[in-house]
């Protein structure tokens, strides 16, 4: 049994098209679900500097690869971050290189963004979105291993890149595989469709969902991040699962977000990033705009550990 | 006793015999099936041999030698299977089933969720065996459910949908290996 979810929020500085809630079993959920405000003009505020001493800790973009100036402020405004927030590593949620992916499009939609990053040998984890040629999996900037979908582990967390364009029953079973045989702490998979989503454009993968989820509450994965919608949306824990979707590291589809019963917090109005850090007993993660506005930040309880694999029968989370 | 079990004896060998003689000798989707995979390792093959004198595939911060080597493969695959047509690989039996699957899954779906899947489809598009898939369209995601139903293919070969198009795509050359078109409703209906 799964621990029932308190979402901490702790910065909210929210714009005119951003809204926050707490999960319905949140003790915060009446005093944060008010919490719509006006658009204002914030100053940029530095990263909450990290919590703990040996947390892992990582940025998650999405929907990166357009090479227009949102996309260098995104990196501009990670690379500041990272003198508060020292997060050790990326990943990116897919649509890495929009359009044409010449030799040059790899410098102008990836290597100059994020240059102050990659010259401080910060590693980036690719995940392929729908306008991504499979064939990125060879970069070597991406960390793919030449791989579709591969896994990786950092200090206490094995993170899982799928590849949710073509999830076929060969990357199912090694999924399946793969998450039996993780024992750390915490589980985190990406991916670039969403299986929740608010968004009027896209909306929830349900078909995606039906394949991937039973394994994800199977096995115990601790945390989602999808791109695809280009917004900022953190989803209300589903079967015991956090969901974020970052896909408005670079592109923007102002006010598609439809306030729904999924959204804890959502923004739509400017481009984003996320800041995690994977603790002892709880991940934080603070959101900011390329201004360095905060949009979103809490804390959210690691789960119990789920039963071994060799006891999987079905979850009761 | 012995002419009890003499009995039940026949009674089981008549009975077999007869269930021989009312089902056909093999099952005949299985067969097909088993084609299908005939076909796919023969274009494995060709594959393989048009393709054995390119360096192999190894992750590179260069990407002009990714996006090279993609279209020497996809150049030479063209190359060595030039008179290929529609439905060489998937065959006219395997092309009935896979437009059945298709059909019966664009049924199961809810009108916002064929909706959803036209909204993904790029239109006017003209495909053919052999060609290099669009660089500047999207790969638009097969749906799971749709995948979990479809024979399993080698990692380098992939199906996709455009338009009304379902294609056989090798993974790594970018080209179009097979099509089988209008597998999806006209959009005004």
């Amino acid at each position: 049994m799964r621990a029932s979810h308190v979402i901490v929020c702790t910065t909210l500085s929210i714009g005119a098209l951003a809204y926050v809630a707490g999960s319905p079993e949140s003790p915060l959920a009446a005093r944060a679900s008010g919490m719509q405000q006006p658009a204002g003009t914030p100053a940029p505020v530095q990263a909450t500097p990290p919590g703990e001493k040996d947390s892992t800790r990582f940025a998650i973009i999405g929907d990166t690869g357009t090479g227009t100036s949102s996309q260098y402020q995104i990196g501009e405004r990670m690379t500041v971050a990272r003198q508060t927030f020292p997060f050790e590593f990326v990943i990116m949620l897919g649509d890495n290189i929009y359009g044409s992916e010449r030799p040059q499009d790899f410098v102008t939609k990836f290597e100059k963004p994020y240059k102050a990053l990659l010259d401080a040998k910060v590693p980036f984890y690719a995940a392929l979105g729908n306008h991504d040629d499979p064939t990125q999996r060879y970069y070597k900037p991406f960390n793919m291993n030449g791989e579709r979908f591969y896994t990786f582990t950092k200090g206490n967390a094995r993170f899982f890149a799928l590849d949710s364009n073509y999830m076929d029953q060969p990357q199912l079973k090694w999924l399946d595989e793969q998450l039996s045989r993780a024992a750390e702490r915490w589980k985190v998979a990406y991916f670039h469709h969403p299986l929740y989503s608010s968004g009027e454009k896209h909306g929830s993968e349900v078909d995606l969902r039906t394949q991937v989820e039973p394994l994800f509450i199977k096995y115990g994965v601790d945390v989602v991040f999808a791109g695809h919608e280009h917004f900022y949306e953190r989803i209300k824990p589903q079967n015991g699962i956090y969901y974020f979707i970052e896909g408005g590291s670079a592109k923007l589809r102002k006010g598609d977000i439809r306030k729904g019963p999924l959204t804890a917090a959502g923004f739509d109005t400017d481009f984003t990033f996320i800041l995690a850090e994977l603790g002892k007993d709880a991940m934080q993660f603070q959101v900011l705009s390329r201004n360095g506005k905060p949009i979103d930040s809490g804390s959210l309880p690691l789960a119990e550990e789920p039963k071994k694999a060799a006891d999987n029968k079905p979850s009761s989370r | 006793m012995v002419r009890t079990l003499l009995v039940v004896g026949l009674t089981l060998v008549c009975t077999d015999a007869t269930a021989q003689q009312q089902k056909p000798a093999v099952n005949a989707v299985a067969q097909e099936m088993v084609d299908f995979h005939k076909r796919i390792d023969a274009y494995m093959k060709v594959r393989d041999e048009a393709t054995k004198h390119l360096p192999d595939v190894k992750e590179t911060g260069d990407p002009a030698k990714i996006s090279g080597r993609e279209m020497a493969l996809g150049q030479a695959i063209a190359k060595s299977r030039a008179t290929a047509k529609p439905g060489d690989v998937f065959g006219a039996e395997m092309s009935m089933y896979l437009k059945q699957a298709l059909a019966e899954d664009w049924k199961s779906r809810s009108p916002a969720d064929r909706k959803a899947l036209f909204e993904e489809l790029p239109q006017g598009i003209k495909l053919s065996v052999n060609q290099v898939y669009p660089t500047t369209l999207p790969l638009v995601s097969v749906p799971a459910k749709l995948l979990a139903r479809l024979p399993t293919l080698p990692e380098t070969l992939e199906y996709r949908l455009i338009d009304r198009y379902f294609l056989l795509r090798d993974r790594d050359a970018n080209l179009i290996v097979d099509v089988l078109s209008n597998v999806y409703p006209t959009r005004d209906r």
